[in-house]
């Protein structure tokens, strides 16, 4: 047995000597177990140079899920159809100018506007609102804080007009200082329409069904309509100077 | 981490059903509906097919449908000053 083994063992080792080197063997396709994966060993150098090749720049980028530090920050959400309601906080030169010719003028109207649709009003007008305002009872006193315009018969205040909302920003609209200017309503009652009868018919039915319904809107008087003279208004604005001082200070 | 506020500008009608799919897919319904969705490759991946329909902007935070709404909701324009009930309740 043994010796069966040696002689086995020799006639390998004489074919393995009788074949020429691998160099001089004729050009045949290799078939070989070994796996060809992407390993930079046995990847030639033009391919891993190409464009297919992912940087570790770009495996950095997708890994921390942010955009280039070159690319502009992400700004602050705010979204196309949104609004903002800006009141003015400043005295101008044309209202230091002008407010008291408007003020000396005797009677006054107001665009005011409520949830943001605006109503001409003066003194004495009742306003029949579009809708049942909510929270509130006959007899109640409101207090409107949101205008546009202060007119008298020559001069009107106007506040900027409102800026379009785009891509970047939302709708601006501007509303005159509310300290210009006291505005009371009162409730003075709930008004109702007739009774509303809808017809509700289906094809080929003798039935028709009849819908009612009756809405409820709110009664507003305007019992007072003041505005301020130029004197008031600074003065206003000086105590909410200091009191605004004051309260950095403490 | 940041959001893309995506914003449908014009209407998927007419369109093909994947640009559709796609729409539905990242929950813009109508026009001038705004999403916001994470900045992912998937989700750039599905704005790149319907980048002719939407506008799209970074942003830091992602506003939640309610704060959407709010920001659309103009001011009251009024306040309650003094309640009648309260007044004769005084007056007495």
């Amino acid at each position: 047995m043994a010796l069966l083994a040696r002689t086995a063992r020799k006639a390998l080792l004489e074919t393995r000597a009788s074949l020429p080197p691998t160099c001089l063997l004729p050009l045949r396709a290799h078939i070989t177990t070994q796996s060809h994966t992407l390993e930079t060993g046995n990847v030639p150098d033009p391919l891993i140079q190409s464009g297919q090749r992912v940087s570790s720049d770009l495996k950095d980028k997708t890994a921390s899920r942010t955009l280039s530090p070159r690319a502009p920050t992400p700004s602050t959400p705010s979204s196309p159809n949104a609004r903002l309601d800006v009141v003015s906080k400043q005295i101008t030169p044309s209202i230091r100018n002008l407010l008291p010719l408007l003020h000396s003028q005797p009677s006054h109207y107001m665009t005011l506007h409520i949830h943001g649709r605006p109503y001409l009003l003066t003194r004495g007008d009742t306003l029949r609102l579009p809708f049942l305002m909510p929270h509130v009872k006959p007899g109640d006193v409101l207090r409107l804080n949101r205008a546009t315009h202060i007119g008298s018969r020559d001069y009107t205040l106007k506040a900027p007009e409102p800026i379009k909302g785009t891509a970047d920003h939302g709708k601006k609209v501007f509303y005159l200082d509310e300290r210009l200017f006291t505005v009371r309503a009162r409730v003075v009652g709930i008004d109702t329409e007739p009774m509303r009868v809808e017809e509700k018919t289906k094809r080929r039915q003798r039935h028709t069904k009849h819908v009612y319904s009756k809405m409820r809107f709110t009664v507003l008087k305007i019992s007072e309509l003041e505005v301020k003279s130029l004197q008031e208004y600074e003065e206003v604005l000086k105590g909410e100077g200091e009191g605004e001082g004051q309260a950095t200070e403490a | 981490m940041s959001y893309f506020r995506i914003t449908l500008m014009r209407s998927g009608i007419g369109m093909p059903q994947k640009t559709q799919g796609v729409l539905k897919a990242l929950g813009l319904k109508k026009r001038m509906t705004t999403v916001y969705h994470p900045v992912t490759q998937s989700v750039a991946g599905q704005i790149m097919r319907i980048k002719e329909l939407v506008d799209v902007k970074e942003v830091k935070r992602a506003l939640t449908p309610a704060e959407q709404k709010a920001a659309r909701r103009p001011a009251p324009g009024y306040y309650v000053e003094s309640r009648a009930a309260q007044a004769m309740k005084d007056w007495e």
